[in-house]
C-alpha cells in the first residue's frame, strides 16, 4: 500500500508533465490576444509585471496586476476554470497553509482571538499573509499565462532578447525534447512493474525498483548523449550553434510592448 | 525546497542571481573548453535525466516517500561544474514551464541547490572516497553522505534566505512584506523536513545509483575518481587530490571549534569598548596584564572606530541560534566556506587554462 | 559554399576500405574488411544484428575512425586531422548523409521545422535559402502538416520520414541508411522502400544496411554480406539471395516450426517475411 506510492506517485508525476505539455500545445494554438503577440513582447512585458508584483509595497497594486492578468487570460481564450485548477486553488491552499501560523506569530496589534485556543490574530500578521498570498497568486498567474499561450520553443528563442547565450537556448530545447522521451521510458518501466504486481510491494523492492529505473535511465542517458553527439556531427555540427527564428515585430507588437512596459513601470513606481 | 515568487524581496533575489551568475559563467566557459562539441548533448540529456528523477517518489524508512534532487549523483558522474549547469537547466524548466519555483527566485534556487548542492556533494564525495577503488563500498557511503549533506546545506541556505526577510523588509505598519517567519522559525522548519525526508531521499538515490553503477557501468564513475582508475582528464575536475588530506584536517578542526567556548574571558588585546568599560572585566584585564594600570575609561579612538563595522555574527554567535556550540560550528563552516570560495575564484582567475585531452 | 561544390561529380570509387578493423571497448566490431563502392551505385550491407554493418556505416560517415587500415573517400583518407579542416568538413557533411537507425537519436530538435533546418544552419546557408529548402523538402516527403510538431508527437513512420528529410534537405550525393525499415509498420516500410527504390539511376550513391531480405532486390544493385565483423561474400542481389547456405550461415535465414495450412506443422529454413499470414 504505502510502498505502492512509489509507483503510483511517480507515474502520476509523469502524467502531470505530459498533461501540461498537451494543454499548453493546445492553448497556444487558439486565436486569442496573447497568442497573437510576438513572444519577445510577452517575455519582456510579463517579466516587468512579475517584478512589479514582487516588489510592490501596496496590496492594491498587486491586486491590479492580478486583475490585468485575468483580463489577458480571458482575451486569450484561456478558460478561467483551467487557471483555477492549475494555479489559483493550489497556490492558495499551499501558501495559505504556510502563511496561516504567521497570522498569530507576527508581532503587532491584535485584532481578534482564535476561539478555543485564544491565540491573538494580529493586523500585521493578516497583512503579511495577504502580501504573500497575493504575490504568489499574481506571479504564478503571469508565468503560467506566458507558457500556456506561447509554444515552448518560442519562449526559448525569445530568451535571446535577454542576452541568454545561444548555446543555452539550444540546450534548453534539447533538454525539453528529451525530458519527454525519458518520461516515456521511465513511465513504461514503472507501468510494466505495476502490471506484474501481485499484492503489496515491499519497501525494499520498491526501493530497488526506483533505483533500478533511475539506473537504467542514467545509462540510457549516457548512451543517448553519445549517439546524439554523433547525429549532430553527422549533420555538420562543429561546436557553433545557430537558431532560425521566425520572429518579426509588427506595429501591433510594439504597441503592446510599450503598454506592458508602461504598466510595469507605473506599478513599480506606485508600489514603491 | 523550490522557493516560489513572492517569498523573497527583489533585493534578495538580485543578490542571489548575482551570486549564482559567476558560477554559471565560469561553468559554461570551462565546459566549453573541455567538452567542445560534446557539451550540448551531454548537458541536455543529463538535465533531462535529473528533471525526470526529481519526479520519482522514493521510498524512505518509516513508510514515507520523498523526492530527491539528483544534484549529488550529477556531481559524482559529471563533476561539479557540469552538475551546476545541468541542475540549473532542470530547475529552469521546472520553474518556467511547470511553475515549481519562482522566476524572480530562480537565482536563489539555483544558488542553493545547483551551486551549493553541487559543490558540497562533490567535495564531500571526494573527501570521503579518496583514492579507493571505483567498486569499493566506501564510494557508496561517500555518495550517500554527499547527497545528505548537499541537500541539508541547500535547505539551510534556503532557511536563512527566508528567515532574514521579515527582519529586513517590513512595510510602514510593521507587517512583513515577503516571507513572514524570522530565522528562529524558518531555519528549523526548513531543516526539519530536509534532515528527515528530503535528505534521506537524496541519500538513498545517490548511494543506490553509485552501487548500481559499480555493478553495471563502473566507467561512469571514473570522471570523479582520478586516483582510482585513470581514464584521462576529468570533466571539470579541480585537481584537489593533494589538498584532500588538508580538507579532512579542516573538517576535523571545524568540528572541534566549540571547544573555544571553554575559554574564559576575552583574548588579550582584543577588547571592545564594553570590556574596557565594565569594572569586573577591567579587573580581569589588569590581572592578565601583569597588573599594569589601565587607561581611565575607554580610549577615544577605540570608541570612535569600533562603531564603523558591526559584524553579522558577533562573537561567533549568530543571533538566531541559541546553542553556542552550534553557533561556533556554523561560523567555522561559514568562514571556511568563504575562504574556499575565494580560493576557487582565485584559482579560476589566475590559473593557466587547461588544454583538453 | 553552396552551389559549386554540390554539383561536382564524385571521383569513383566513392569509398574504399583497405584492411579496416575497428573495436569498441575491446570487442572487435570489424575485422580486416576490404571493399570498394563505386560512385552512383546502390549497395546493400547484409548481415544479422551485431555483424558490423552499423559500425561500417559510421566509419564511412567519418563518425568513427578505423583502429587499423584506411578508409578512403574519393581517394582521400578519412582521418581526424582531415576533419579538423573546416572546408573539408563542410564539404564532406554536405556530400554524405547518414540516416540513423533510431530516429529518437536523429530527432534532437524541438520541432520538425527546426530539425530540417539544423543541417543547413550548420553549413551556414543564407536564411532565405534555408526557409525555401525546408518548405521544398517538407513537400517532397509529404510531411508539411508536421512542420511545427514536436518529435514526441510523431508516429514511428512519421519520425522516420522526418529523419530522412533532415538528411535529404542537404541533397547529399552519398546517402547512408542504417536499417531504414526496422521497427516500422508495414505501410511505412513500403513507403520507405519506394523512396529508396526511386533513387535507381539518379547518380546518387546509396549504402543501405539491412537484414530485410525481401526488399534488397528493389533497393540495391550490389550486396556485401557480413558475419561476425568480417566480409564473407559479395555479389549481385540475385546471386547472394539464392545462396541459402550462405544466408543460413550468416543468420539471415532462420528455422522454426510453423504451418502453411491448419494442422500441418513442420519446419524448414525460410526468410522472416515468408511467414504465412
Amino acid at each position: 500500500m504505502r510502498a505502492n506510492r512509489v509507483i503510483e506517485g511517480s507515474i502520476h508525476g509523469f502524467l502531470r508533465v505530459l498533461e501540461r505539455t498537451l494543454e499548453s500545445e493546445e492553448l497556444a494554438r487558439r486565436a486569442g490576444l496573447l497568442q497573437s503577440l510576438d513572444p519577445r513582447v510577452k517575455l519582456l512585458g510579463f517579466l516587468g509585471l512579475i517584478v512589479a508584483a514582487a516588489a510592490s509595497r501596496r496590496l492594491e497594486i498587486i491586486g491590479a496586476i492580478f486583475g490585468f492578468a485575468t483580463v489577458l487570460a480571458i482575451c486569450s481564450r484561456v478558460p478561467l476554470g483551467t487557471l483555477m485548477i492549475r494555479v489559483w486553488a493550489g497556490a492558495f491552499a499551499f501558501t495559505g497553509l504556510i502563511a496561516a501560523p504567521a497570522l498569530f506569530l507576527t508581532p503587532g496589534r491584535p485584532i481578534g482571538r482564535l476561539p478555543g485556543l485564544g491565540w491573538a490574530l494580529t493586523a500585521q500578521g493578516l497583512r503579511g499573509a495577504t502580501y504573500l498570498i497575493s504575490r504568489v497568486e499574481t506571479t504564478a498567474t503571469l508565468s503560467i499565462l506566458l507558457v500556456l499561450c506561447t509554444p515552448w520553443t518560442h519562449v526559448l528563442k525569445a530568451l535571446r532578447v535577454l542576452r541568454v547565450p545561444i548555446v543555452l537556448v539550444v540546450i534548453l530545447g534539447m533538454t525539453y525534447r528529451y525530458i519527454l522521451l525519458m518520461i516515456g521510458t521511465a513511465g513504461e518501466m514503472f507501468e510494466s512493474r505495476r502490471s506484474r504486481m501481485v499484492g503489496k510491494l515491499e519497501a525494499k523492492d520498491a526501493r530497488r525498483l526506483a533505483i533500478a529505473t533511475a539506473g537504467v535511465l542514467l545509462s540510457k542517458t549516457m548512451q543517448l548523449s553519445g549517439d546524439v553527439y554523433l547525429a549532430m556531427q553527422s549533420r555538420g555540427f562543429r561546436g557553433e550553434v545557430y537558431v532560425l527564428d521566425e520572429f518579426e515585430m509588427r506595429r501591433r507588437d510594439w504597441s503592446w510592448l510599450a503598454l506592458f512596459l508602461a504598466l510595469g513601470s507605473a506599478a513599480l513606481w506606485m508600489g514603491r | 525546497m523550490h522557493i516560489p515568487d513572492g517569498y523573497l524581496s527583489p533585493a534578495t533575489c538580485a543578490v542571489l542571481y548575482a551570486s549564482a551568475a559567476p558560477f554559471w559563467y565560469v561553468a559554461l566557459g570551462r565546459l566549453k573548453r573541455l567538452l567542445t562539441t560534446r557539451l550540448i548533448p551531454l548537458l541536455s540529456v543529463f538535465a533531462a535525466f535529473s528533471f525526470v528523477v526529481m519526479m520519482f517518489n522514493l521510498p524512505l524508512p518509516g513508510g514515507t516517500t520523498g523526492h530527491a534532487v539528483g544534484v549529488s549523483i550529477a556531481s559524482i558522474v559529471l563533476g561539479p561544474w557540469a552538475s551546476i549547469l545541468a541542475i540549473s537547466i532542470a530547475l529552469f524548466i521546472q520553474a518556467v514551464f511547470f511553475g515549481d519555483g519562482g522566476i524572480t527566485a530562480f537565482g536563489a534556487n539555483c544558488f542553493n541547490m545547483a551551486v551549493a548542492g553541487s559543490l558540497v556533494a562533490y567535495f564531500t564525495y571526494r573527501a570521503i572516497s579518496g583514492k579507493c577503488a571505483i567498486v569499493s563500498r566506501r564510494r557508496v557511503i561517500a555518495a550517500g553522505v554527499a547527497g545528505y549533506l548537499a541537500i541539508n546545506v541547500a535547505a539551510l541556505l534556503t532557511g536563512i534566505e527566508l528567515g532574514i526577510q521579515p527582519m529586513l523588509f517590513r512595510d510602514a505598519s510593521g507587517a512583513p512584506l515577503y516571507a513572514p517567519y524570522p530565522l528562529k522559525i524558518a531555519v528549523p522548519a526548513m531543516m526539519a523536513g530536509h534532515l528527515t525526508i528530503a535528505g534521506l531521499a537524496e541519500l538513498i538515490l545517490s548511494a543506490g545509483l553509485v552501487a548500481w553503477l559499480q555493478r553495471s557501468h563502473p566507467s561512469l564513475l571514473s570522471a570523479t575518481a582520478p586516483g582510482a582508475a585513470r581514464t584521462g582528464a576529468e570533466a571539470g575536475g579541480f585537481g584537489w587530490q593533494a589538498i584532500r588530506p588538508l580538507l579532512a584536517g579542516l573538517a576535523v578542526l571545524m568540528l572541534i571549534t566549540p571547544l573555544g567556548i571553554l575559554a574564559v574571558g576575552s583574548a588579550w588585546g582584543e577588547w571592545s569598548p564594553h570590556d574596557l568599560g565594565g569594572s569586573t572585566s577591567r579587573q580581569q584585564i589588569a590581572a592578565v596584564s601583569a597588573n599594569h594600570a589601565l587607561p581611565a575609561g575607554v580610549p577615544q579612538g577605540l570608541e570612535r572606530l569600533s562603531n564603523i563595522w558591526t559584524a553579522p555574527f558577533p562573537s561567533y554567535a549568530p543571533p538566531f541560534l541559541r546553542s553556542a556550540s552550534f553557533g561556533y560550528l556554523l561560523s567555522a563552516a561559514f568562514g571556511s566556506g568563504l575562504i574556499l570560495l575565494a580560493a576557487l575564484v582565485a584559482n579560476r582567475v589566475f590559473a593557466a587554462p587547461r588544454r583538453s585531452g | 559554399m553552396d552551389g559549386a561544390l554540390e554539383n561536382m561529380p564524385l571521383r569513383t570509387p566513392v569509398f574504399e576500405l583497405e584492411d579496416v578493423s575497428y573495436s569498441y571497448e575491446s570487442v572487435a566490431a570489424l575485422e580486416t574488411v576490404s571493399l570498394a563502392i563505386p560512385a552512383g551505385q546502390r549497395v546493400a550491407l547484409l548481415g544479422a544484428n551485431g555483424s558490423g554493418k552499423s559500425t561500417l556505416l559510421r566509419l564511412l560517415d567519418g563518425l568513427a575512425l578505423a583502429v587499423s587500415g584506411t578508409v578512403l573517400f574519393c581517394g582521400d583518407p578519412l582521418t581526424e586531422e582531415r576533419f579538423q579542416d573546416e572546408t573539408f568538413s563542410f564539404d564532406f557533411r554536405l556530400r554524405v548523409g547518414l540516416v540513423f537507425q533510431n530516429p529518437e537519436v536523429q530527432l534532437f530538435n524541438p520541432t520538425v521545422f527546426d530539425e530540417l533546418a539544423f543541417g543547413p544552419l550548420q553549413l551556414r546557408w543564407p536564411r532565405d535559402r534555408i526557409r525555401q529548402r525546408v518548405a521544398q523538402t517538407l513537400d517532397e516527403l509529404d510531411i508539411g502538416h508536421l512542420k511545427d510538431r514536436p518529435p514526441h508527437r510523431l508516429s514511428g513512420g512519421e519520425k522516420k520520414r522526418v529523419a530522412i528529410a533532415s538528411v535529404l534537405i542537404l541533397d547529399p550525393q552519398v546517402l547512408l541508411l542504417d536499417e531504414p525499415t526496422a521497427a516500422l509498420d508495414p505501410r511505412s516500410q513500403s513507403q520507405t522502400i519506394d523512396l529508396l527504390a526511386g533513387w535507381k539511376n539518379t547518380g546518387r550513391t546509396v549504402v543501405t544496411a539491412t537484414h530485410d531480405l525481401d526488399s534488397v532486390e528493389e533497393i540495391a544493385d550490389y550486396c556485401f554480406v557480413f558475419h561476425g565483423g568480417r566480409l564473407v561474400a559479395q555479389g549481385a542481389p540475385a546471386a547472394v539471395l539464392g545462396d541459402d547456405d550462405l544466408l543460413r550461415r550468416t543468420g539471415l535465414l532462420h528455422v522454426h516450426r510453423h504451418a502453411h495450412a491448419p494442422g500441418e506443422v513442420h519446419s524448414h529454413p525460410h526468410r522472416h517475411h515468408d511467414h504465412p499470414a
